[in-house]
């Protein structure tokens, strides 16, 4: 289904919900673009998830307006949820159900015709690696055959919008790459992608813009390489003979400010960031300086999320790594 | 047209957990006989009384054995319903475009399936037990109506509690008014012999209507509770008005979900 609005597939103007005194999304505004991948990253009970179910019409807003593949959440609910998928945190499927049943279900619930429905499941089943499991009750997959299921099921009417909230929470590092391909793909096909993550990673990975939500507000909004920017020169790290130590630190002076490392290694914080990396080594080389490893080490989400909110995202450094 | 596929998925899905599980299936086909068996025989000195409408304990108790067993077969719905709340596949369905009507009319559809199983099950066992249909098949449609009635009646309850709540909270108001609404009725007795404010109680629950509807098939022919538009109409008027009414209560509250 194709957007039928100009406007932005996602957009949210002042948009707050309170449950009583509390105020788990506080006046926020956020524009999703047409093709991206939009990232909302925030610790547990930020409001990211409250702002996933205002938009795909779950929960009313208590004030704002959001609109969604050009529709209003609130009064045009019905033409919201025939534009949109959605996989939510918890991989909310039936266990008694086998994944084709669920695909039917899910293929009936959207209007799809009976003599395309059954195409349609296959090709996803076949999508994300479920052909040979679809007969089996969904209790008996494992949790990345299920998430990999809920995509599936939230693909199933060809949605001009994804809200992926949260989708490799609790994965394996390989389940999560498999993911992280499969909503790349998926953007590459065009489809507008809202993603919510608690893993620095992961936006960090996927996102072309991401928003940093706390308490209900919105901190930091941008591209990832601006946000990182914003916070400061990235550092290049340089090892060099020791005989030619004193000499890189002057020459390596000139492009930023040297900061502490370990011994045996000078570095620099690069004013100018990655694009200037060239012109260090020619002028390290100009001073015959032979350079024996270099490194450039950008400022990470994890810096700009303290930057925003004043600490640090809780287990950001644990979260599954993936190369 | 898609209304109807979806009532249609959702019934499926519904009825399938018979198979799948069916140790959840069991309970809802063992309460209701191990009721009729056990009233029958321990209140058999019931039809003594003057002008009982049966001389046989088992054609008084069945019906009553059944309507319990379909109210709590439609109460069960809204326990069905917190599960789905609670493990969020209820956001799934809610989240569909399908109408919210179907959200409701699907599962229940399942659940009356669920009941006319039950019904029949019973009956069945009540003819073997000795129980005899006096009013012949009108009899029987008039217990079959009273049934799925009272059964939609619970259904639409038990889901606009499970609505409301969101959690096993509603479960213990379901369980606690459907006792209370099949006891304070004309279950165990005659409205003609009971007495002070359980008369009265019982005399305003529409519950004794739609007892009275699922029994008259099943009275002497010389009672006055005999298949007559006078003793049916009562009770069809309580099926529909309450069914109604409690299935506005699950619309209203499933669209009040989301505020």
């Amino acid at each position: 289904m194709n957007n039928t609005s100009n406007t932005a597939p996602i957009v949210a103007e002042n948009l707050s919900r309170h449950f009583g005194d509390v105020k788990a999304v506080d006046g926020i505004n956020l524009t999703v673009n047409q093709g991206e991948i939009f990232g909302f990253l925030g610790p547990n009970g930020a409001g990211k998830s409250t702002v996933v179910r205002i938009l795909t019409t779950l929960l009313g807003p208590t004030g704002g307006t959001a609109r969604v593949a050009g529709f209003d959440v609130v009064k045009q609910a019905d033409q919201v949820r025939r534009n949109i998928g959605v996989a939510l945190q918890e991989a909310a499927i039936d266990p008694l159900m086998s994944g084709y049943e669920l695909l039917e279900l899910q293929a009936v619930l959207y209007g799809i015709a009976a003599n395309k429905m059954k195409q349609r499941a296959n090709e996803l089943l076949e999508r994300v690696g479920l052909t040979a499991a679809a007969d089996r009750r969904v209790s008996t997959y494992s949790g990345g055959m299920r998430r990999r299921l809920d995509l599936a099921l939230s693909l199933i009417h060809q949605p001009a919008v994804l809200f992926l909230d949260e989708p490799t929470t609790g994965l394996d590092p390989m389940s999560r790459l498999t993911l992280w391909e499969e909503v790349r793909r998926l953007n590459r096909e065009g489809t507008t992608v809202m993603l919510t993550t608690q893993y620095l990673e992961e936006a960090d990975q996927l996102a072309d813009r991401i928003a940093i939500i706390d308490h209900g507000h919105i901190v930091r909004e941008g591209k990832p390489s601006d946000l990182k920017r914003s916070v400061g020169d990235p550092t290049l790290l340089i090892n060099v003979s020791r005989e030619q130590n004193d000499q890189a630190k002057v020459v390596l002076a000139a492009f930023g400010d040297m900061r502490p490392t370990a011994e045996g290694t000078l570095g620099v914080g690069l004013k100018g960031g990655a694009e200037r990396v060239a012109e260090v080594v020619r002028a390290l080389d100009e001073a015959k300086i032979l350079v024996e490893h270099l490194e450039l080490n950008q400022p990470s989400l994890d810096d700009v999320f303290a930057d925003a909110t004043g600490y640090r995202l809780e287990g950001a450094d644990s979260a599954p790594q993936v190369d | 047209m898609t209304t109807t596929r979806s009532v249609g998925i959702l019934a499926t899905r519904s009825v399938r957990t018979i198979r799948r599980l069916p140790s959840a299936f069991f309970p809802a086909l063992a309460m209701p006989i191990f009721n009729m068996v056990v009233f029958a025989g321990t209140f058999f000195a019931v039809t003594k009384i003057p002008n009982f409408p049966t001389d046989r304990s088992i054609n008084w108790y069945m019906p009553l054995g059944i309507m319990m067993g379909a109210a709590f077969g439609g109460v069960g719905l809204g326990f069905t319903t917190i599960r789905d709340i609670e493990t969020g596949f209820y956001d799934r369905l809610r989240m569909s475009p399908t109408s919210r009507l179907s959200l409701i009319i699907g599962p229940l559809t399942g659940t009356l399936i669920r009941i006319l199983m039950m019904t029949t099950l019973v009956i069945v066992i009540g003819i073997a037990l000795g129980a005899r249909f006096t009013g012949g098949v009108l009899g029987v449609l008039c217990l079959y109506a009273s049934a799925l009635g009272i059964a939609t009646m619970g259904a639409g309850w038990g889901l606009g509690l499970a609505f409301k709540f969101k959690d096993m909270r509603g479960a213990a108001i379901m369980q606690l008014s459907i006792f209370l609404v099949m006891f304070l009725s004309s279950a165990q007795v005659p409205l003609d012999v009971m007495t002070g404010w359980l008369h009265t109680v019982a005399r305003v629950n529409p519950a004794t209507n739609i007892l009275r509807l699922a029994r008259v098939g099943l009275v002497n022919e010389s009672n006055a509770d005999y298949l007559s538009w006078n003793a049916v109409w009562g009770g069809l008027v309580a099926v529909v008005v309450m069914s109604a009414l409690s299935l506005g209560f699950a619309l209203r509250n499933l669209q009040k979900l989301s505020d």
